[in-house]
């Protein structure tokens, strides 16, 4: 009987085993009712991530800055004082002003550009288990969104549309590793690959062993055929630092991308390019020092108390 | 008593799974962060018999595929959530000194966890799933087991509850 017991629970774990493998197979074969699934678990799912991404913001935030504590340490002290005194300015302020404000630069940037863009909301970052940087926006094929299109933020590539469900889609990050886009550098015009490290920063490979580039060139989207996956012209990053290998056939770089993929909250998915390519009108403004005041001081030599007689 | 103890289980999980998509996985934790449905899944496992622990490592194992965050093919977390429940559960179910333990369980789940992120990865490998490098995957692993450490030995205590008061088993731990 025990016997018996043993061989049912065994025959089940097999059948278990050859479903998975089965379900596999299905998938991997493009099967459209695994597809469908997964869309309306994805549609299914979207109330309640954008639900959430409501109540997790300020957490999210709270922890996006505990986690940048080291390496914005000297940025955090130069903002500490100008946090000081905007203070009372930020307190009513909640989470929507910060919205508003990435969507503007959004709408700056694309209007520049002359980008069609539709604006969405990051509802869910992707699963640490994924092993990919992803994120979902509340925006899907409802709203002309189509897999393979540029999405960007106020300061540039964001990265690219990769699934696409009714109200909802998958956008594979600018750090994911897997991601490669094509770019030239903003005024000489060389181009090369920029490939993602699941960083902040990204590795520049150039193309022609005759080009050179230097630290703080801004990179620029070369475009794709017909724009996608890549419209062209959208900033991307600033070289950091230019690796200068001996044997090396072509140069390489270290790029910093300008958006901060820890703070997205809105971004834009472009869903029709320009006629005409952009070129270099989007590379972003350099910024103007504040210039220091000369303080002259004028001493006036005081006369010497004279001795008085009685 | 069969149809009550699959209801429980599976709003139980549908629950977490929620509040894992919703809320945890947008916490952008450092270091991979953590997944209380996974945990929660090991620990359920760990409590249950063999081949009631391949049936949720299934049941887990689809919900994983179908979440929006997962990039491999449905049927990947299946198959690795089958065979880690039904190993997890085949190693502790019977032996008190295991199931008895709090330390010897949290034990078991990290470990089960770490085994279960390293199969997903190298076995997305063979699938053709694009995968991080290989610095990334490790402070990922390690991250995600630390992480695992510290969320398990809190979850214990409900997961136990939640089984017992599924199973009727009257399990003390």
């Amino acid at each position: 009987m025990r016997n018996g017991g043993e061989n049912r629970g065994r025959l089940l774990v097999v059948i278990l085993i050859v479903s998975a493998l089965f379900l596999i197979t299905l998938d991997l074969r493009g099967v459209s009712v695994i597809s469908g699934l997964r869309s309306g678990t994805h549609t299914a799912l979207a109330p309640f991530q954008r639900a959430g991404s409501v109540i997790i913001s300020p957490v999210k935030n709270f922890v996006n800055d505990v986690t940048h504590l080291g390496r914005t340490h000297s940025q955090i002290e130069d903002l500490r004082k100008q946090n000081q005194k905007l203070r009372e300015e930020l307190i009513s302020r909640n989470n929507q002003d910060g919205q508003i404000a990435q969507l503007k630069s959004i709408l700056d940037l694309a209007g520049k550009a002359t980008f069609k863009v539709v604006n969405a909301k990051v509802i869910s970052q992707g699963s640490s288990l994924a092993f990919t940087r992803t994120i979902t926006i509340d925006a899907g094929t409802s709203n002309g969104i189509k897999k393979n299109m540029t999405v960007i933020s106020g300061y540039g590539l964001v990265g690219v549309v990769k699934e696409v469900f009714a109200n909802s889609a998958l956008v594979m990050l600018a750090t994911d590793p897997s991601f490669k886009v094509g770019v030239r550098i903003a005024g000489s015009q060389q181009i090369g690959i920029l490939a993602g490290l699941g960083s902040i920063n990204a590795n520049l490979q150039l193309l022609d062993n005759q080009t050179t580039i230097k630290v703080g060139d801004i990179l620029l989207a070369r475009g794709s055929i017909n724009n996608q996956p890549f419209v062209p012209g959208v900033p991307v990053g600033r070289v950091t630092s230019v690796s200068n290998a001996a044997g090396a056939v072509t140069q390489s770089a270290s790029v910093r991308y300008f958006t901060n993929f820890g703070a997205l909250g809105v971004v834009s998915v472009v869903v029709q390019a320009p006629s005409a390519d952009p070129r270099d009108s989007l590379v972003p403004a350099k910024p103007v020092p504040t210039p220091v005041p000369t303080v002259t001081i004028f001493v006036t030599p005081t006369p010497s108390p004279s001795p008085t007689t009685n | 008593m069969l149809i009550r103890r699959f209801s429980i289980t599976s709003a139980i999980f549908l629950i977490v799974f929620i509040l894992q998509e919703a809320f945890v996985n947008q916490l952008n934790l450092p270091a991979g962060g953590f997944s209380i449905f996974l945990i929660l899944t090991l620990l359920w496992s760990a409590l249950s018999t063999p081949v009631v622990a391949a049936a949720v490592g299934f049941g887990a194992g689809i919900l994983l595929d179908l979440s929006p965050s997962t990039d491999g093919p449905l049927g990947h977390w299946t198959l690795i959530l089958v065979l880690l429940s039904y190993a997890i559960s085949f190693f502790s179910y019977g032996d008190e000194n295991m199931r008895g333990n709090p330390l010897s369980l949290i034990f078991m789940v990290v470990m089960a966890q770490f085994f279960a992120l390293i199969f997903y990865v190298s076995s997305g490998f063979l699938l053709g799933v694009s995968a991080t490098g290989f610095v990334q995957t490790m402070v990922t692993l390690i991250g995600s087991s630390i992480w695992a450490l510290v969320i398990t030995p809190l979850l214990l205590p409900a997961v136990a509850w939640l089984h017992d008061l599924a199973f009727d088993s009257r399990l003390h731990i």
